[in-house]
């Protein structure tokens, strides 16, 4: 959350300094005593260490024959068969692992999706139209922040089990489809970054409420946008639980519950734990990819100049 | 909250019981076999499928969709407690550990298979684990697959020091100081502290018995004498620095198989394939002999052990039954299971001609089956039983154990702390409980 925050602060800060339509700005050269860049950059860099670590063991194990995964040091490389790994991961089963991951795509992707487009929309109304209980509304939803989604897998199933939902992809996907914590984001970013008088001048060009949403406000708030699809995308794509509870058969499992089912028989079939450390390698990459990919959006202003400050 | 949770329990078994005292029909049962049925089946054990998609194939009327769970512990027992909360979406078929059955049953969730047919089968399984699935007068599960134990070791490192497999406990003890002696880095095996199913089987095998069913009284008996014992032995042995006290099924200790430097492991007849798949270079090293004796009559002891249940809720608990019997005692299931290595079967006699029955090159063409767990199988305690909250009674003993070894208390200060909390358990579940046999 804070780095959303402090992406977010950053961004205002360009708001107010640039009048340059959609070009890069260089941050401001700040100048600190070579002392004190070297304390940041040596504790950014523990950082890096400390988040890169497992990474590095993952990959390291990942390349691993089943006795040398135990036999051998866990941060070198011991005859590396990386290749001969995989394979068996996305052959095992008849290859139920690339199912798994197909699943994991859907899961995150569509939820990811619709719970943006719905946390974007909610946020900017409550953010820019006055109505009755609007901060009542907006407190209820803030509360659902609070509320750990592990708390609430278990009614959920019951609801779930009401009507006969449980075990279909609609189990998982529902739930998946609101983002409390997106329609906060997503109102306080509206309400720094659409500009009131944006709204006006559009409405008394004709445009309705549905158009400006679409055309000029989502374009506006495309920053949070990705901050929420990023979130929303790697917390339904590492979520355990909701799927445990919900599923039980096989073929709709994400990626997560179909590891754990192999690690938890890997006591009997000792192969299965190098599948399993070489499914989590290969379920990591598409959330780097997503990370890599989208983060520049963090930082490419969009609203720079597009309004007289 | 919690009175009503209380309330619900006591109704529960008030339920158990009431079903005990008459065996009526369950209910949603239809006794017409040729009937077409449409059955789930909840497990997660290796090589399952195979069996069941040979019984799909000779069985057109009741046809059965297996659904591969991760295993009860990691998370589909809470989802079959939920399951029968909500009334809908249990499966109608699961897999289920002995020790969780009496959970199972307390909460009214399992299918009495005694009229149903297991009352004649039963004579088909061995006795001790048809004893596990059996609750009063009824027959709640039907047995699949136990672990006999013996005891695993490495008879390269033994006979270079003039060792032979200890006979008894006390040999035992001599030999983990010989092999530590003669080589610092080498001990005989580790006391896992986050293990405890592994202790209590050894006082099982000792002649304890800390669980029963007094009426409607359960009863707790985990601080006995031979318990004390046993824990005793393992305090003295962790005391003079003989055994490591690593956890088991971990990198470390996995390791330390491998270049020998843990030597023993007395375990279970499921235990040959995880030394076999982890430690695979050790091959032709290692020998079976039986467990380590207390007394001169040969005890022996199980370490895990499971069941085909069939749960509250089904469309169809007779067809669920036939499926259940036929999975657990067919040879070709069986061996099908077998060789997915599910463990040592609950059915009698299926051990000739199995694939069980044959030399094994890891064991250094030794057949440990039919030499060692043959008998092991037939000399266990029939009397154990279990509680509905056997993983809380491991959790404590757990953390006892830990403690010890992180140097506060002792073993026997973890069994003497994990009585009284079980009792707790029992009683904060609404149950009638009392210390002793």
């Amino acid at each position: 959350m804070t780095t959303t925050e402090r992406a977010y602060t950053g961004k205002k800060g360009k708001n107010q300094s640039s009048k340059q339509p959609s070009t890069v700005q260089k941050p401001r050269k700040i100048q600190r005593s070579p002392g004190w860049r070297i304390l940041v950059t040596a504790a950014l860099a523990v950082a890096a260490v400390y988040f890169l670590f497992p990474v590095y063991w993952l990959t390291i194990a990942a390349t691993k024959s089943t006795s040398s995964l135990f036999g051998s040091s866990g941060l070198a490389l011991d005859n590396p068969q990386l290749l001969t790994n995989l394979v068996n991961v996305v052959t095992y089963n008849g290859g139920i692992f690339g199912r798994w991951a197909l699943n994991s795509v859907l899961y995150s992707g569509v939820g990811a999706v619709v719970a943006t487009i719905c946390s974007l929309a909610a946020g900017y109304c409550l953010a820019k139209f006055t109505f009755r209980g609007r901060e009542v509304w907006f407190n209820i939803i803030l509360a659902g922040v609070m509320i750990p989604g592990t708390a609430l897998a278990l009614p959920l199933f019951l609801l779930m089990s009401q009507v006969g939902l449980v075990n279909t992809y609609w189990s998982v996907l529902l739930p998946s489809l609101v983002s409390p914590f997106g329609v906060y984001l997503g109102r306080i970013y509206a309400q720094a970054a659409v500009p009131d008088s944006l709204l006006e001048a559009s409405r008394l060009d004709g445009a309705g409420e549905f158009r400006i949403f679409f055309t000029l406000v989502l374009r506006l708030m495309m920053p949070a946008a990705v901050t929420i699809f990023l979130f929303q995308f790697i917390g339904i794509w590492n979520n355990f639980f909701l799927p445990l509870v919900m599923l039980s058969d096989q073929s709709l499992y994400p990626i997560t519950l179909g590891l754990v089912q192999w690690q938890s028989v890997s006591d009997r079939h000792p192969e299965l734990y190098q599948l399993a450390i070489g499914g989590a390698f290969l379920s990591v990459i598409p959330i780097m990819i997503a990370i890599v990919s989208l983060q520049r959006f963090w930082k490419a202003g969009l609203t720079e100049g597009s309004v007289k400050g | 909250m919690k009175r009503i949770r209380t309330i619900a329990a006591v109704v529960a078994v008030a339920a158990v019981f009431a079903t005990t005292a008459c065996t009526s029909t369950p209910p949603g049962s239809s006794s017409d076999p040729s009937e077409k049925a449409n059955l789930t089946f909840w497990s997660w054990v290796p090589g399952v499928d195979k069996a069941v998609d040979l019984w799909n194939k000779e069985n057109p009327n009741i046809q059965v969709k297996l659904e591969q769970t991760p295993a009860g512990s990691s998370g589909t027992y809470a989802k079959m407690y939920s399951a029968l909360k909500a009334g809908k979406g249990a499966p109608d078929l699961a897999q289920i550990e002995y020790q969780e059955l009496p959970g199972f049953v307390l909460e009214n969730g399992l299918v009495d298979l005694k009229p149903l047919g297991m009352g004649v089968e039963s004579s088909k399984f061995v006795d001790w684990q048809l004893g596990q699935s059996t609750f009063g007068d009824s027959v709640y599960a039907v047995p699949q697959a136990s672990g006999p134990m013996g005891l695993y070791y490495r008879e390269d490192i033994f006979s270079a020091l003039g060792l032979k497999a200890p006979a008894t406990w006390d040999e035992y003890a001599v030999a983990a100081k010989t092999i530590h002696d003669a080589n610092p880095a080498q001990y005989i095996n580790t006391f896992a502290p986050g293990n405890s199913a592994w202790f209590t089987a050894l006082a099982w095998q000792a002649g304890a018995k800390w669980f029963g069913l007094d009426g409607d009284t359960w009863t707790v008996n985990i601080d006995s004498d031979t318990t004390l014992k046993v824990a005793s032995y393992w305090d003295k042995l962790r005391e003079a620095g003989l055994i490591k006290t690593e956890p088991d099924f971990a990198n470390g200790w996995y390791s330390d198989l491998q270049n020998g430097n843990i030597v023993a492991w007395p375990s279970a007849q499921w235990g040959g394939s995880i030394l076999s798949g982890n430690a695979p270079t050790t091959a032709g090293k290692w020998k079976v002999a039986p467990l380590p004796q207390w007394d001169s009559t040969y005890a022996s002891a199980n370490w895990g052990g499971s069941s085909t249940a069939v749960l509250k809720g089904t469309s169809n608990a007779q067809a669920a039954e036939k499926f259940a019997v036929w999975l657990n005692t067919d040879p070709q299931s069986i061996s099908l299971l077998l060789a997915g290595g599910y463990g040592w079967p609950a059915a009698k006699n299926a051990l000739a001609g199995s694939t069980l029955d044959k030399p094994e090159e890891f064991l250094g063409g030794q057949n440990a089956n039919k030499d060692v767990f043959k008998k092991s199988d037939e000399s266990i305690n029939t009397s154990w039983g279990w509680i509905p909250t056997t993983a809380n009674t491991y959790t404590h003993l757990n953390d006892g154990f830990q403690a010890a070894v992180e140097g506060h208390g002792t073993f026997v200060d973890a069994v003497k702390a994990a009585q009284t909390a079980t009792i707790a358990d029992l009683e904060a579940k609404g149950l009638k409980v009392r210390a002793g046999d």
